[in-house]
């Protein structure tokens, strides 16, 4: 199409550019900023660089991204061409339905495929766990595992999954576009099958391949949500990390990760268009070349010298590629697979990473550490067949639940013995009568963390969580279990009620107050940023978490309000089925020991059950910083006994009560 | 030969009963049972409750979808007159932050649109928010904020399409149309247009199916306050209520609403163009 | 006294720093069927676009009635086009794209119906008018275009190359088809073609450019029998072109033998071309002949033999329907009337040996060139 190109259009095409790109650009520019703000600059610096190729997490789950993405895109590829050929020579009546079924996950939308992989994988998972317990019971030879989980497996079948009819759609019309007595001729010419394929076929449809894998890999590394449903927890590509991250504090290394991957990809781009523009030139030399020299001006053969020569190019960028693949796959390979392994999974911002790598350290067994949002994201979790861990950290009433339905794996306390050190009031606890299945990691209560600066006078009772005057300030807690608590406790009524009535008039209480506007969001581990940033006035959370938050932000105070609130404790328990646990007990023994739970408690400011560790804090805190601690401070930490009089720890709900609770949990959003 | 190559399809089938068949089975299973088995229709009769997500979503949907065409289809529109070198740099540039992980281009406004992110910086640098007499205006968290997440994802997905379909319109078509006598708009309307619509279609299903199932869009900008369809879906599966029998229920629902959308629209579509002949 | 309706003067079109048209002057009279013909790169697409509206020369004008219309745009213009590969509108139905330019000039729907009728009528088209365009056969298609046209009621309908993509039977049909029609509605065709053979069957002149210059307009007769130089009288059928000189009014010296001619009005010793169409020459006994040469290749043709001769080392071709075998000599006999004498031009030396003569004739071979690539020189 040619015709006069108008100014108006370049301003708009220049314009989209501008909105398509300035916010890669301001990510950009503040990845090199001093500070950890996004919005204000304090310098410029590659810190954040560093700490990107220092941070595990990050860099493993841009590998698994990467492998995921290039085998996904050669399998589907291959696998695709073939299947592309196969269909094409099928008859119509038989083609045509198979393409249609085949591009359902095309024009799916990707939640769709996600979750119906999802369902497919966890049916898988409960076959395999009903056969490998039957096989296991009558034989003695081999020890199947009874629980597999979703990981790199079901995510690489998954990509291939959606991949392969991108690969088909490309590949079929270049195969209809094919003069068809080629292949006769070639048969004709003594070619066996094979030869035909790759002396005539995959010549006449390479530009339909090429096409194909380069849609397959982007399509693969754009994707989030399939990946999101199907990799389960061990498992992370890239987008899911950040996704992650996104919930709890935002660190600037998704800055630097995202320039890296921009600039790298840029790079790519340019190479290639300057490439391609040296060749046009060169056609270009050719055609005048033979402008002057022949009669009748014609076209340029396609093929002109330049081509041969970017071929090889390609060819060897190919091969370096390739090869590098594979050693940076096969050093992973072997650095991973020899070594012991604990998965654990916590919440957010829930530990002293130090602890991490002096665990690695002192015991060789590597921690892949987790973490969820909330105990009923940790259920769903595990109930979708996606939570491949050994050691989770679970509250007082989830653990319950689990217990209740067979989820969790008795402990051997003999190999726990810091288990001793645990005070008498965190043992045999409602949630564990027994005390078969738990260590205390952490406990704290739920109270009102608000901005002095935003609010008038001080706060203390719940009535400002549903208080207009705080509109759009407000920031309710993202669990149902906290939320209608909050509510209940707010109406007088126990945190455990079953009474329905009563908790469907907490339910329309937060209902009302979110019609209202009353609520900026529903945050579990995003309420740090937005908390320390003074976006928000009002939030519902964790003791432990407003000390952590008022560190970088002084206008943040805290109270347990006068309706009384929660006190909780979070303790940790193995999984049945846990793949590692001999370092799960390690782990567990390791956390719970008197320098751990000292060095935790520092740093997440939540309260200890080690007794030990508890006398030895004060002394600990005036030696690490060189003053007095706060009184006040570690009246938040500790919370004393007459605060904890008005705080009730949760039950466990029946049944019926805890579907209700789900009900209203979700018409709460709608 | 012909027999040979039939055989590759074999494989092909078996896969695609397993993992393109099968999931969507259980999907229709899952919605037809209740926990524990058993056939019920609990999951389809409850659905009522969330009427105002569905609406929620496809509105949203639809009006992102809306502002994608309406920016793209000029965009793509001026592209595709401009010279072959130009082109291709456009084209690369508007493909380039696909590459980019779809959850970083969201990402990436997160920190623009906070109560004190550079937006409302700026405003308040220039005096805009003293004027207002506030201190901040609410960008994130708003339901604004999840269709400007879409259309900023999803533009270049309308864009691509279209543009494609221009680009390729025979120029001799446009020439006979002015030489019958039709002027710019006319070229416009009565040929350019209606040959674009195939592109238009697949660009607005482009955008329209993730917009109206997206969660992660509406969890990072929207905040979760109000959900959508796909944080519903999500909640069920890995979120905090789980129950994967109503959440099969309302992605099937969902499927089902999107394909008869996407049947009508194609339909319109084919209507538009029997329009014009008649 | 034809009167005239389109006049370009003085027209140059330049891309970049390449002239595609270079002082192009041409007039077109009413009622006229006149046919742009040249080989692919000589501009004479450029001219038709010019003509169309779709192109604005880079200097000259263009006069459509007396009026300027440099400025015109197509669609303002009274002048319709059929499009090389037709261009038909492919969302469109058959009744709908000839329908096309009278609904954008909002014609009642009651005219509308009776006018693309009747067109369809004309071009043998009658029922077809629901079907989709690419359920057409290419000679359909062609009809289509040529009813899409005409239905407009234009002065002037500009052709361009519209029966390249038929095959040879159906061009033939079509030639036939569109003088009928032409001569039926009483209006001006300009017609490009790089066939030579159609040119001469369908025109009333014959304009035959290279280079982006007129090289001669003509009648086909003109044009066949009095070429202006060596490249019309390559371009149209077969010639020898041999280098003589012109010793006086009527007689002219070819390889140092005189010969009797028709033509004259030229200096003295001039050198000039003499052209001699290969069916103008009589094959005698070698005594007998004006000159005496030796044959080397002989092709049966249906109706004659292509021979091939060689004279003192220029190799001619002959028609003739008597066989000589090769290596016999022979002589020839051209009568005046068969002899056509040229000024020496730009083009002198370049045609008419046949010494590399293969059996296939240069303007077939240039026939089969894909439509793609014909003109591509004129529009880059």
């Amino acid at each position: 199409m040619k015709s006069r190109r108008s100014v108006g259009g370049r301003f708009l095409i220049a314009l989209t550019f501008l909105f398509l790109y300035a916010p890669i650009v301001l990510l950009s520019v503040f990845s090199f900023n001093a500070g950890d703000s996004s919005v204000v600059w304090k310098g410029f610096s590659i810190d954040w660089y560093v700490k990107l190729f220092q941070n595990r997490l990050i860099m493993e789950s841009v590998y698994t991204t990467l492998l995921v993405s290039i085998l996904a895109t050669v399998i589907s590829t291959v696998a695709g061409t073939f299947a592309a050929i196969g269909l094409f020579g099928l008859k119509r009546r038989w083609r045509s339905p198979l393409m249609t079924v085949g591009n359902i996950p095309t024009v799916n939308a990707d939640i769709v495929t996600g979750v119906s992989m999802c369902l497919l994988f966890a049916a898988c998972f409960q076959g395999w766990s009903v056969f490998a317990r039957w096989l296991n019971g009558v034989q003695d030879v081999v020890e199947l595992p009874t629980r597999l989980t979703l990981g790199f497996t079901t995510l690489l079948l998954a990509h291939i999954a959606f991949d392969i009819p991108y690969v088909i759609l490309n590949v079929s019309p270049k195969l209809r576009q094919m003069d068809k007595n080629l292949i006769d001729a070639a048969q004709d010419l003594g070619c066996t099958w094979m030869q035909t394929f790759r002396k005539v076929i995959l010549p006449e449809i390479r530009p339909g391949v090429v096409s194909g894998a380069l849609i397959a890999f982007t399509m693969s590394v754009d994707d989030f949500v399939i990946s999101y449903f199907t990799a389960g927890s061990s498992t992370s590509t890239l987008a899911m990390t950040i996704y992650g991250m996104t919930k709890k504090r935002v660190s600037p290394e998704i800055n630097a990760v995202s320039t890296l991957l921009f600039v790298t990809v840029l790079a790519l781009l340019v190479l290639s268009n300057v490439l391609e523009a040296r060749q046009e030139k060169a056609a270009q030399k050719k055609l005048m070349l033979q402008k002057t020299t022949e009669y009748h001006p014609v076209k340029p053969p396609r093929r002109a010298p330049a081509v041969t020569k970017r071929v090889w190019f390609r060819r060897a960028v190919a091969l370096v590629s390739a090869a590098a693949l594979l050693v940076v796959t096969f050093a992973l390979a072997t650095a991973t697979s020899a070594q012991r392994v604990v998965n654990v999974c916590s919440w957010g911002e829930y530990i002293d990473t130090d602890l991490i790598t002096q665990f690695e350290e002192e015991t060789g067994i590597r921690v892949n550490y987790q973490t969820v949002e909330s105990n009923e994201t940790l259920y769903s979790l595990l109930k979708s067949g996606g939570g491949d861990y050994d050691v989770i950290v679970p509250s007082d009433y989830m653990i319950s639940q689990l217990i209740e339905e067979d989820m969790l794996e008795e402990l051997d306390y003999s190999q726990i013995p810091n288990f001793s050190l645990i005070g008498e009031d965190f043992k045999h606890l409602p949630y564990d009568p027994e005390n078969k299945y738990t260590v205390p990691y952490a406990w704290g209560t739920l109270g009102i963390i608000y901005n002095t600066t935003m609010v008038d006078g001080e706060i203390t009772s719940w009535e400002a969580m549903f208080d207009e005057k705080y509109a759009g300030q407000v920031l309710l807690i993202n669990n149902s279990r906290d939320a209608l608590g909050i509510a209940l406790m707010y109406l007088g009524y126990s945190v455990n009620t079953t009474d329905e009535e009563e908790i469907r008039q907490a339910y329309q209480l937060l209902s009302d107050a979110n019609d209202k506007g009353v609520y900026q969001g529903k945050v579990m581990d995003e309420v740090f940023q937005v908390m320390e940033g003074g976006n928000a006035a009002i939030a519902a959370y964790y003791a432990g978490d407003y000390l952590t938050m008022l560190e970088n932000n002084e206008d943040l105070a805290f109270v347990v309000p006068e309706e009384g609130s929660n006190w909780f404790v979070d303790a940790m328990c193995v999984l049945k089925g846990a793949r590692h646990y001999d370092e799960a007990m390690a782990w567990i023994n390791f956390m719970a020991s008197t320098d751990s739970c000292l060095a935790n408690l520092d740093f997440i400011w939540y309260g200890t059950a080690n007794t030990e560790a508890i006398e030895q804090y004060p002394a600990y805190y005036a030696e690490a910083y060189g003053e007095e601690l706060d009184n006040e401070t570690f009246r938040i930490i500790q919370t004393p006994p007459e605060t904890l009089e008005r705080c009730e720890m949760y039950l466990v709900l029946p049944k019926e009560t805890r579907d209700l609770y789900k009900d209203l949990w979700l018409s709460l959003g709608v | 030969m012909k027999n040979k190559s039939r055989r590759l399809a074999i494989p092909y089938v078996i896969w695609m009963a397993l993992f393109v068949v099968a999931p969507i089975v259980l999907m229709v299973i899952y919605a037809f049972t209740a926990e524990g088995g058993g056939l019920a229709l609990d999951n389809f009769t409850s659905m009522g409750a969330y009427l105002d997500v569905f609406l929620r979503s496809f509105e949203l949907a639809l009006i992102a979808t809306l502002v994608c065409l309406l920016v793209g289809y000029p965009v793509a529109y001026c592209m595709a007159k401009e010279g072959p070198r130009f082109q291709r740099i456009a084209m690369a540039l508007i493909m380039l932050p696909m590459w980019m992980n779809f959850l970083l281009r969201t990402y990436a406004w997160m920190s623009i649109l906070e109560n004190n992110g550079l937006i409302n910086q700026f405003l308040g640098a220039i005096g805009v928010l003293d004027l207002l007499g506030v201190d901040h205006i609410r960008l994130i968290r708003t339901q604004g904020a999840v269709v400007l997440g879409m259309v900023y994802n999803y533009l270049p997905f309308m864009i691509l399409p279209i543009y494609s379909v221009i680009v390729k319109l025979d120029g001799s078509l446009l020439e006979a149309a002015r030489d019958l006598g039709a002027n710019t708009a006319g070229v416009f309307r009565k040929v350019i247009f209606p040959l674009s619509l195939p592109g238009i279609l697949s660009g607005v299903t482009m955008v329209f199916v993730p917009s109206v199932s997206t969660f992660a869009i509406s969890r990072l900008l929207g905040g979760g306050r109000q959900m959508m369809l796909g944080d519903l879906i999500e909640q069920q599966f890995l979120g905090g209520a789980y129950d994967p029998h109503l959440g099969a229920a309302i992605a099937l629902v969902m499927m089902v609403v999107v394909v008869v959308c996407m049947a009508v629209m194609n339909h319109f579509g084919e209507g538009e163009e029997q329009a014009v002949m008649l | 006294m034809p009167k005239e309706l389109i006049r370009l003067s003085d027209c140059v079109v330049k891309f970049d720093d390449e002239i595609i048209l270079d002082q192009l002057n041409l007039y077109i009279n009413d009622r006229e069927f006149l046919t742009l013909l040249g080989p692919s790169g000589c501009g004479k697409t450029t001219t038709l676009r010019i003509i169309g509206g779709f192109l604005a020369p880079t200097s000259g004008d263009v006069f459509f009635d007396g009026q300027r219309i440099n400025d015109l745009p197509p669609n303002k213009r009274q002048v319709n086009t059929v499009f090389q590969k037709y261009a038909l509108f492919p969302h469109l139905n058959v009744y709908e794209n000839v329908a096309f330019g009278l609904r954008i000039a909002k014609v009642p729907d009651g005219e509308v119906h009776q006018r693309v009728l009747e067109m369809l009528e004309i071009v043998n088209l009658k029922g077809f008018e629901k079907r989709s365009i690419s359920a057409l056969s290419g000679g359909q298609q062609q009809r289509v275009a040529i009813a899409r046209a005409l239905v407009n009621r234009p002065k002037v309908l500009l052709l361009d190359e519209p029966l390249g993509a038929l095959d040879m039977r159906l061009r033939k049909d079509m030639q036939t088809e569109l003088k009928r029609i032409q001569q039926e509605l009483g209006i001006t065709f300009v017609y490009v073609t790089h066939d030579q053979e159609e040119a001469l069957a369908m025109s009333d002149t014959v304009v035959v450019m290279d280079g982006g210059r007129i090289q001669q307009i003509g009648t086909p007769e003109d044009i066949y029998n009095e070429p202006k130089n060596a490249f019309v009288a390559d371009f149209i059928g077969e010639s020898n072109i041999i280098d003589g000189v012109m010793r006086a009014d009527g007689v002219v010296e070819i390889f140092s033998r005189r010969f009797q001619c028709l033509d004259g009005g030229f200096a003295p010793d001039e050198p000039v071309d003499v052209v001699i169409r290969p069916e103008d020459v009589d094959i005698v006994s070698a005594d007998e002949g004006q000159l005496k040469g030796t044959v080397t290749q002989v092709t049966f043709k249906g109706v004659h033999y292509d021979t091939i001769v060689d004279f003192y080392g220029f190799k001619w071709l002959i028609q003739t329907t008597d066989y000589c075998p090769v290596d016999s000599h022979i002589g020839i006999k051209i009568d005046p009337d068969g002899i056509h004498v040229m000024k020496k031009s730009a083009y002198s030396g370049m045609f008419g040996d046949y010494s590399s003569y293969s059996e296939e004739y240069d303007e077939i071979g240039d026939a089969t060139m894909a439509p793609g690539e014909e003109d591509s020189g004129d529009e880059e």
